[in-house]
């Protein structure tokens, strides 16, 4: 009998100094692809739990009218590069180079976004994208805990090598306070 | 309009600064919490765990950042309509959305503007709240068609 896996969904985490940290600054994270090509079932999925009915989403004689073809919510952007927890030669990490930076936090949690979108996500295109690390703050103390809130850049490229999206991430890297 | 099944679409020349997006309602529940981590793939445990979020120091698991850029984008479009292109948003999560919440969408047309090649932009605020308040604001500009220009 072959044993269950474990699945990894806390990111695994560089720890260090803010002053490693912000030795990484400009550094780039290496190109990923998506694990899929962007499909109809994945966009219908997303869009039954945002609850949206536009039809450049639902309708393919609108939306190849409209668009040449269903596109995919913007907001699915982030959903391209993240990761199964199980593949038959062991899951691959999530791309993200803030998991990369070293800082002392042992959790994480998104603070805001940025994006810039030049032309609609299409059924068919397979996406790729890489970070670059452009900022992480000094030290600082939020209602959650104390850490540095950590900029990246992400491209996003179709098949064909155009730049489709791009996105500006903050996200606050901290240690929880810890009541009791 | 919520809910639309018509091709309704806010034309450049119909909107006006101080126009309304008409309010949309969410109900947060564990379910759609679980719905979005799978429509998502976002596995980060804060989003599924509660066990982790409360060590985080969140009273529950919470919305992640996904599934509220597709929120926010819906508030869009379901007043502009499906020949909308967003072109840049902007959001910033400053209070978390725990599974149980209610969650509120509403927006307001902050200035409507031609770009160099006379295509029409129109930029708008939108906020998410919960029963508790306010939570995300928004901000974005969005291309929509011109009369005359189908």
């Amino acid at each position: 009998m072959s044993k269950t896996s474990q699945y990894q969904t806390e990111p695994k985490l560089a720890f260090g100094t803010y002053e490693d940290a912000r030795a990484m600054i400009g550094h780039h994270g290496k190109v990923a692809f998506a694990e899929s090509e962007i499909n109809w079932p994945a966009i219908k999925l997303f869009c039954s739990a945002t609850e949206d009915s536009n039809p450049s989403y639902w309708d393919p004689d609108f939306a190849k009218e409209q668009w040449s073809g269903i596109i995919a919510p913007p907001g699915m952007m982030m959903t391209f590069m993240l990761q199964l927890l199980w593949r038959p030669e062991g899951a691959r990490a999530t791309p993200f180079l803030a998991f990369d930076v070293p800082l002392p936090g042992d959790t994480l949690i998104n603070v805001s976004t940025e994006a810039e979108f030049v032309k609609p996500f299409k059924v068919g295109d397979h996406i790729n994208a890489y970070d670059t690390l452009a900022d992480v703050s000094a030290e600082k103390e939020t209602r959650m805990g104390v850490g540095h809130f950590v900029t990246t850049v992400t491209t996003y490229r179709n098949q064909t090598g155009e730049v489709v999206a791009r996105n500006t991430n903050v996200m606050f890297r901290f240690t929880a306070k810890r009541e009791s | 309009m919520p809910g639309q099944t018509t091709k309704f679409q806010v034309f450049f020349e119909d909107a006006r600064e101080g126009d309304r997006l008409p309010k949309i309602e969410l109900d947060a529940s564990y379910t759609k919490l679980i719905l979005a981590v799978a429509a998502t793939g976002d596995w980060f445990p804060s989003h599924h765990d509660p066990e982790y979020a409360r060590k985080q120091g969140q009273k529950d698991i919470y919305l992640n950042t996904t599934f509220i850029a597709g929120f926010l984008d819906r508030i869009i479009t379901d007043w502009a309509g499906p020949r909308t292109f967003i072109m840049k948003r902007k959001f910033s999560m400053q209070r978390s959305i725990f599974a149980g919440d209610t969650v509120y969408g509403e927006g307001i047309v902050k200035g409507c503007r031609k770009d160099d090649e006379g295509k029409g932009l129109i930029d708008v605020d939108v906020m998410m709240s919960t029963q508790d308040g306010p939570c995300v604001p928004a901000s974005a500009t969005i291309l929509v068609p011109c009369r005359g220009e189908e």
